[in-house]
């Protein structure tokens, strides 16, 4: 398929978490799931923004006028998540990941920072509205298909997360409400699918790489907005996995050309992503007139000191793009290697230097095998040096006539009995897998 | 910022390379704040901005309100408008909340309550509740009583701050009133989804609709839900939280009424009968104050009345005060000031017979308050001193006058519910 010509646009959003405290109280940021302690009942009404217009998401949501149950965790959620107390001091942790990550995305952060209320009256809020503050703007990344703009970078308040559903009412989980959010926007110039998916490995290797990120199932998630020529923008929301982002974008491309072929007019809306690569529409898009300031949070100076205690230790990634190597396991090198170093192996991990870690992702992007890698790290901290040819990786006809070798002379012996004979002569040069594969190709 | 540009207007800004587009919102001499076309406000320092460029000023449009339709089925009700948050929205001008509605956009906002009641709305003033003084609660208690015959109910919002005392000077200041006049404020202001302004709105209105009710309510949640509000006694609800839905409390007594989202009235109390002619009585003593007791308490503090009329002293426990206060309060009384002793408990009931330091206040002339909330026997105190002798007042003040007084502390497994 040719995206150019279809006139493909498509720009991500990375919502993710973060640890400690929430945005503006202090309870933990932690989510329950059991019996709630209390249960309180709410109605909410759209109500009239800055300039006075009532926002078409928002009129769709009254029209339904449904109930919304909210589940009380008395260790994880106040008054504030209740919208029965106005918020407190903005979490300074929290806004420090969030400067750490804008100087990051190369981002220009704004010199004075002002909360808004994003109206959502689907009852994910109690207070019908998300705070949420632009941190920074024009920021970037680099990726193997050019520069991708990011224009955005937001912090803001999770919502509640949705238990069960009627068309008369909504239940909600409490507990998540309030949880800082970082949400890094792109512009418009994706590519194609398999780019949306390589520009959202991209943003979640940078946000991995400062501490204060949460980390496991649903704590990052990826919006995709996708527009075609004659087609309209759509959002794409509920991934499971980033693998499933190039299908499920594709499938959409595949569902506006089907109705502008048919001459239906299409809607411009948010559909939810399903594990079949196909989506489902969630509700109409929200238009531009939902924000009004805070006012229950004064004005945030960002100031030359605050900003030179912000940055601890910087990775510039864009060094670290190495042919054949995929961001994940870039990442996994920089970031999460050294701390399982220092956990692990008690080593001292930030004697690495930048140098070390090229060396290293060099000699497997030339064969070493990727779980070598953490070995490679702490020979260099203990030696000080890389010996080269204890990882140096074997060429793939060196191994298929050994093997072949070995199958010859253990005739009937099993599969795990001829790797394990493989693996004692190339232990940490060859992968596992691969030698099971060549053994089960080969005899 | 060039002097020219006024808020709303859309302007384009150049800063170092960059150049922002945006609507140009309130913003101070050291910076520039910008609603730009994502609908954030960024502030930008005004030394870095090299240019201002006005692309648009904002087009004015004439607002066109809905012209209400009467239904001779239904009552007809007043809103009298005083401001708070029942009534407020964002200000440009101080990044704050306040009070900035035209009474009919209430109406515009919350149409359901057409169908309840036929709606008039007026504005009396419009200010924060922490503003309100003696002044305020005249113009009130005028409105109330020019309206009362034109009217079959009428709804005053107010900001909540305060709202208890004003519930309790109309109570003393339209006598024999012989409709509803049902105070309403919110906790959350009503440019929010989640305001609890229509419910309480909504279920002031249901309650006027169905039930023949006379004297001054107060209508807040009941809850933190939104599933039921209750109707509270003017002279008996004391405003007990600083910021949840249902922060108004009855002190020492019993709502009036409980109303469901659905406009149902859940539980009645005995309704009083419509007696005699209404009279407004509307003066209002200056030279009454408060005195809160507290350890270590200097006799400045209690002398600074010499020259007032009457104080209330929120005494410690069943009404105590420090040994030490005991000869102040004496002169005070001996100038000709009436002192009144109310428990800074808040709940239970006066009782000065039982330590000898009671005792002895007693004997000096202290006037026990019984199970009246401090804020009300301020309002009753300054009322009688203005409108009756000294003589009066002070047999008056021990006597059950609005429901604000009662002879019997009924028992109830938790005297205060949370």
């Amino acid at each position: 398929m040719n995206y150019q010509k279809l006139g493909f646009k498509c720009g991500v959003e990375c919502h993710q978490q973060l640890e400690g405290k929430k945005l503006f109280c202090s309870c933990p940021a932690i989510i329950k799931d059991d019996k709630p302690d209390f249960i309180v009942r709410r109605k909410l009404r759209a109500s009239a923004g800055e300039k006075g217009a009532v926002d078409i998401a928002a009129k769709y949501e009254q029209k339904i006028g449904k109930e919304f149950i909210y589940n009380i965790y008395k260790d994880c959620t106040c008054l504030v998540e209740l919208d029965d107390e106005p918020p407190h001091e903005v979490n300074k942790d929290a806004l420090k990941i969030a400067l750490q990550i804008s100087m990051l995305l190369n981002a220009r952060i704004n010199d004075k920072i002002q909360f808004m209320r994003k109206v959502v009256i689907d009852g994910s809020n109690t207070s019908a509205f998300q705070r949420t503050a632009l941190i920074a703007m024009d920021g970037y990344i680099e990726t193997s298909k050019g520069r991708v703009n990011i224009p955005t970078i937001c912090l803001e308040e999770e919502a509640a997360k949705i238990v069960e559903k009627t068309d008369v009412q909504v239940v909600y989980n409490l507990s998540r409400l309030g949880i800082p959010l970082l949400e890094i926007a792109t512009d418009a110039s994706i590519k194609d699918p398999e780019h949306a998916k390589e520009v959202s490995e991209k943003i979640g290797m940078i946000l991995r790489s400062v501490d204060g990120i949460k980390r496991g199932l649903g704590t990052i998630r990826q919006d995709v907005n996708v527009s075609i020529e004659n087609g309209t923008r759509v959002e794409l929301k509920g991934f499971q996995e980033l693998k499933s982002i190039p299908k499920v974008i594709q499938g959409e491309i595949d569902r506006q050309l089907k109705l502008i072929q048919k001459g239906e007019k299409l809607k411009s809306e948010v559909r939810n992503a399903k594990p079949d690569g196909t989506s489902e529409f969630l509700r109409p898009m929200p238009g531009a007139e939902r924000m009004y300031p805070e006012t229950d949070i004064p004005t945030i100076d960002i100031t030359p000191e605050m900003m030179s205690k912000i940055l601890e230790r910087e990775i510039n990634f864009d060094k670290f793009l190495i042919k054949g190597l995929d961001n994940n396991f870039v990442a996994k090198v920089l970031i999460d290697i050294p701390k399982e170093i220092k956990s692990r192996l008690n080593l001292d991990s930030s004697k690495l230097k930048d140098s070390d870690f090229l060396l290293v992702l060099n000699e497997i992007s030339k064969g070493a095998p990727r779980q070598a890698a953490i070995d490679m790290l702490a020979d260099i901290i203990k030696d000080g040096k890389l010996n080269v040819k204890k990882y140096k990786g074997v060429s793939d006809k060196e191994l298929e006539s050994d093997i072949k070798g070995i199958i010859a002379k253990n005739k009937g012996a099993s599969i795990n009995a001829l790797v394990g004979e493989i693996m004692k002569k190339y232990h940490g040069k060859v992968e596992g897998k691969k030698v099971v594969d060549l053994i089960k190709k080969l005899s | 910022m060039p002097e020219k540009l006024k808020e709303g207007d859309l302007i384009e800004v150049s800063v170092d390379s960059k150049v922002l587009r945006g609507i140009l919102m309130p913003s101070t001499k050291s910076a520039l704040v910008l609603k730009l076309e994502n609908g954030y406000n960024i502030g930008i320092e005004t030394r870095k901005i090299k240019n201002i460029k006005l692309l648009k000023q904002p087009e004015k449009k004439g607002k066109v309100l809905e012209k209400l339709d009467l239904d001779k089925n239904l009552k007809n009700v007043l809103i009298l408008h005083t401001g708070g948050t029942v009534a407020s929205r964002v200000d440009y001008k101080t990044g704050g909340v306040s009070a900035k509605f035209e009474p009919e956009e209430l109406i515009e906002l919350f149409p359901e309550l057409k169908k309840i009641v036929n709606i008039k709305s007026k504005l009396l003033f419009n200010i924060f509740s922490e503003d309100m003084n003696f002044s305020h609660y005249k113009k009130m208690a005028r409105a109330v009583y020019d309206n009362s015959d034109k009217f079959d109910g009428i709804i005053i919002t107010h900001g909540t701050d305060t709202l208890g005392y004003t519930a309790c000077a109309l109570a003393f200041m339209l006598e024999n009133l012989h409709i509803p006049v049902i105070l309403v404020g919110a906790q959350r202001s009503s440019d929010r989804g989640s305001s609890d302004a229509f419910l309480n709105l909504f279920c002031a209105a249901s309650f006027i609709a169905k039930v023949d009710f006379v004297g001054v309510g107060i209508c807040m949640h009941d809850l933190s839900s939104d599933d039921n509000c209750v109707i509270l006694p003017a002279c008996k609800t004391r405003k007990l939280h600083t910021s949840r839905r249902d922060a108004f409390r009855v002190v020492n007594g019993n709502i009036i009424a409980k109303v469901s989202k659905a406009g149902d009235i859940l539980e009645l109390a005995k309704i009083p009968d419509k007696t005699g002619k209404l009279t407004l009585k509307d003066k209002l003593e200056d030279k009454v104050g408060i005195l809160r007791l507290y350890p270590n308490i200097s006799t400045k503090q209690i002398n600074q009345f010499k020259s007032y009329k009457g104080i209330v002293i929120e005494g410690t426990g069943l009404g105590h005060i420090n040994k030490e206060s005991i000869n102040a309060v004496k002169n005070l009384i001996n100038s000709g000031l009436i002192v009144i002793m109310t428990s800074q408990c808040i709940f239970g009931r006066v009782n000065m017979n039982v330590y000898s330091r009671g005792r002895e206040l007693l004997n000096i002339g202290v006037i026990s308050a019984g199970d009246m909330l401090t804020e009300t026997v301020y309002i009753k105190l300054a009322w009688l001193l203005a409108n009756y002798s000294k003589k009066e007042a002070k047999e008056l003040i021990t006597k059950n006058l609005r429901n604000e007084l009662s002879e019997r502390s009924v028992y109830e497994e938790k005297f205060i519910e949370f």
